[in-house]
């Protein structure tokens, strides 16, 4: 009986042998599920709960780091800040900077916002361009078609299926696209403020013109001379919504809504920062609550 | 009739010549059009792949330059101690009077702590190699100099070069990654201010399991003579376990065990144990409290008037910081000597028993490369011209990273 058991679960695991995919992001991985299906088991490093640009480096997610076959990152400078000392200390080959398994998604979609010149002097600035392009939901099937490719790559056996997984999405997300752009065509809202330019690639997309950051600078909390400036900036626009992230403080955006008459829409910037279960639903959430 | 014919073949000619030269004005034309059709489809083609022309210098390097770091650290200190007193102080059985090392902070007034430059960078697809350059005001040292390697399989790694031990929790930190300005006494005392700093070679090896675990093993010259020092022959092996579990998302619980074996004479030995333990629940985005405590023993054999007898020296800290944002942070660190069984003789009417300390701190980082911290210390370990010398000492520092960004430590 024990060795019927035992060969059950040796091939089982055989048969059932799954590439692990760890992504830093949860849209990330909620793409890599969507291409890799039943081949692959996705693992999230960074929670969406918390602010992408500083997920903390428990030492739990070493052990992720260590089995994953292949890793996927948002890059353009987003992990800096966390992600280089867990890669090296988790000690895999696999996923090292440079080798099969490392998938860097910022080389395959086009950065906006690129900076003409860089200084800490102007902040914590992202020196590749704006990384926060998975708010944008056209880019997701630039991240399907990558993480395919690079699938059938370290997965040559399964090529046909990652194939045929990448063209029934296509085909769904094209349809929902079509059904999303026509839903942002009327969007009466198209100025809006942000506390970070989390939001640039979706306001490029739909013609919403964002007329300020309530960060003075990137990744400088906020201070009462810029909130008055910015303030005044709004009122001078008209402008009536406020994009707030899920992680910083809303004490700001709430003190800038009283004195312009705005609204504060608390906008997810990752899958599952507000409850979003689904890449339908997370991008619906977006829209719902930016136009609203 | 012959100039007639003459005529008549001239202008023949000269008419063939036209129709010939029309005929190649048309080829030209056809061609030229052709190969400006090329040229566009040529400068499409570049376009896409290439984007823009290389106007880079020609045999510039630029790209490959490592990650460079330049890291200052400084203070303005009060003491209730004058400098040469505080310089002469001992710590009963671990440090004697005027054998302390004090890189940091030393004076009352003002102090410039050292000047740092950190450099990373891939040597190729299977080394990265790290240094860090210690400037203090009249010394370079060369805090770090290593290789490490990125592509061993079996999660193995290899470092090489001078490097600090990953012994404990605190031993691999530099000075500016600390939770506060003043190294935990029982550091200072068995291994001074630099703690296991030392040329050697390292093991590491990441277990494949969903509870992270950890295994090294080093081996070190052993040339730090607070504990070790034997100078005939590489002296020191380290070894240490460390392992992680997370409860629920936002606790996550990091223990280690670490022994260090070495000589301090050509035939006497040293021991050190030590456990650590380190909890840190996430409050919210940018807040968190962070529990950290590490006990260390030391079993030094030493030659007595008769025999070789074994001193057993022991002490912990334990801290708790309190990050309530980007801003700001607060926390206290209590140290204390636990086990001090040597020969005091020298301390005679002396009380050096209840050798502690404490330590208070409020932090404040008005932008996320630049920190500003403001402590207080009441020092019950130090004796100080044969008597029991309590020191209280109020101290705001400032350090300062710049250029490749360091990323956060857990
Ligand atoms: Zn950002």
């Amino acid at each position: 009986m024990k060795k019927i058991i035992l060969l059950t679960v040796l091939l089982t695991t055989l048969v059932f042998a799954q590439l692990n995919v760890d992504t830093t992001y949860s849209t990330l991985g909620a793409v890599a599920k969507k291409i890799g299906g039943d081949n692959v088991k996705v693992v999230v490093l960074g929670s969406p709960k918390y602010d992408p640009h500083f997920i903390v480096p428990k030492p739990s997610l070493l052990s992720k780091l260590r089995r994953a076959d292949l890793l996927i990152i948002n890059g353009g400078g987003l992990e800096l800040g966390w992600l280089p000392p867990l890669l090296r200390n988790a000690n895999n080959a696999k996923i090292r900077n440079g080798a099969k398994g490392f998938l860097d998604m910022s080389h395959f979609v086009p950065m906006i916002d690129v900076p003409t010149s860089v200084s800490r002097a102007f902040g914590d600035v992202h020196a590749q361009g704006n990384p926060h392009y998975s708010t944008d939901p056209h880019n997701v099937l630039i991240m399907a078609e990558a993480i395919a490719k690079k699938l059938a790559q370290i997965d040559p056996e399964h090529e046909a299926q990652y194939q045929k997984n990448l063209a029934d999405f296509t085909k769904e997300w094209q349809a929902y696209l079509t059904k999303y752009d026509a839903n942002m065509q009327m969007c009466q809202t198209k100025k809006v403020v942000q506390y970070h330019e989390l939001f640039n690639y979706f306001l490029k997309r739909y013609n919403i013109k964002s007329y300020g950051n309530i960060e003075p600078l990137p990744g400088i909390a906020p201070s009462s001379r810029h909130t008055l400036a910015l303030i005044q900036i709004m009122r001078e626009n008209g402008v009536k919504t406020i994009l707030q992230d899920v992680y910083h403080e809303r004490k700001t955006a709430k003190f800038i809504a009283d004195k312009t008459d705005a609204r504060v829409a608390i906008i997810p910037h990752d899958l599952g920062a507000e409850g979003s279960q689904t890449l339908q639903e997370f991008y619906n959430k977006i829209a719902n609550r930016i136009c609203k | 009739m012959k100039k007639s014919l003459y005529l008549s073949l001239l202008a023949c000619a000269s008419l063939y010549a036209t129709v010939d030269e029309n005929a190649t004005q048309v080829e030209l034309q056809k061609q030229k059009a052709a190969i400006q059709k090329l040229q566009t489809q040529l400068d499409m083609l570049s376009q896409k792949s290439q984007g823009t022309l290389n106007t880079s210098a020609s045999f510039s390097q630029n790209a490959y330059l490592p990650d460079i770091a330049l890291i200052l650290n400084m203070s303005a200190v009060a003491r209730d101690v004058n400098n040469t007193a505080y310089e002469n102080m001992a710590i009963p059985g671990f440090i004697d009077a005027g054998d302390a090392e004090l890189p940091f902070n030393k004076n009352r007034g003002f102090n410039l702590n050292y000047a740092e430059v950190a450099m990373h960078s891939s040597v190729d697809p299977y080394f990265d190699v790290f240094a860090m350059f210690h400037l203090h005001p009249n010394a370079f040292e060369i805090g770090e100099a290593y290789v490490q390697t990125t592509s061993l399989p079996y999660a193995l790694r290899i470092k090489a070069g001078k490097f600090k031990s990953d012994f404990g929790r605190m031993n691999a930190k530099h000075q500016h990654a600390w939770h506060f300005d003043d190294q935990p006494i029982i550091y200072k005392a068995l291994f001074g201010p630099d703690s296991i700093s030392d040329a050697g070679v390292q093991l590491q090896w990441v277990a494949p399991t969903d509870t992270y675990i950890m295994a090294g093993v080093e081996a070190m010259q052993g040339s730090n003579d607070r504990s070790f020092g034997d100078v005939e022959r590489n002296n020191l092996y380290v070894g240490y376990m460390k392992s992680s579990v997370d409860v629920g998302d936002e606790l996550s619980i990091l223990a280690g065990v670490s022994l260090a074996h070495g000589k301090n004479t050509t035939t006497n030995a040293t021991d050190v144990y030590g456990v650590d333990l380190t909890l840190r629940e996430q409050l919210g985005a940018y807040s968190s409290l962070i529990w950290q405590s590490e006990y260390l023993q030391r079993n030094k054999v030493v030659d007595g008037s008769v025999k070789t007898h074994t001193n057993k020296q022991a002490g912990l800290y334990t801290e708790l910081v309190y990050q309530y944002n980007n801003n700001y942070s607060g926390g206290v660190r209590y140290d204390a000597i636990t086990k001090n069984d040597v020969d005091l003789s020298a301390y005679n009417g002396v009380n050096t028993n209840n050798l502690d300390k404490y330590t208070a701190m409020l932090e404040y980082k008005p932008f996320p490369m630049s920190r500003l911290r403001l402590s207080y210390s009441y020092d019950r370990t130090k004796v100080i011209a044969g008597e029991r010398k309590d020191i209280n000492t109020v101290m705001l520092s400032l350090n300062i990273a710049a250029g490749a960004h360091g990323a956060h430590d857990y």
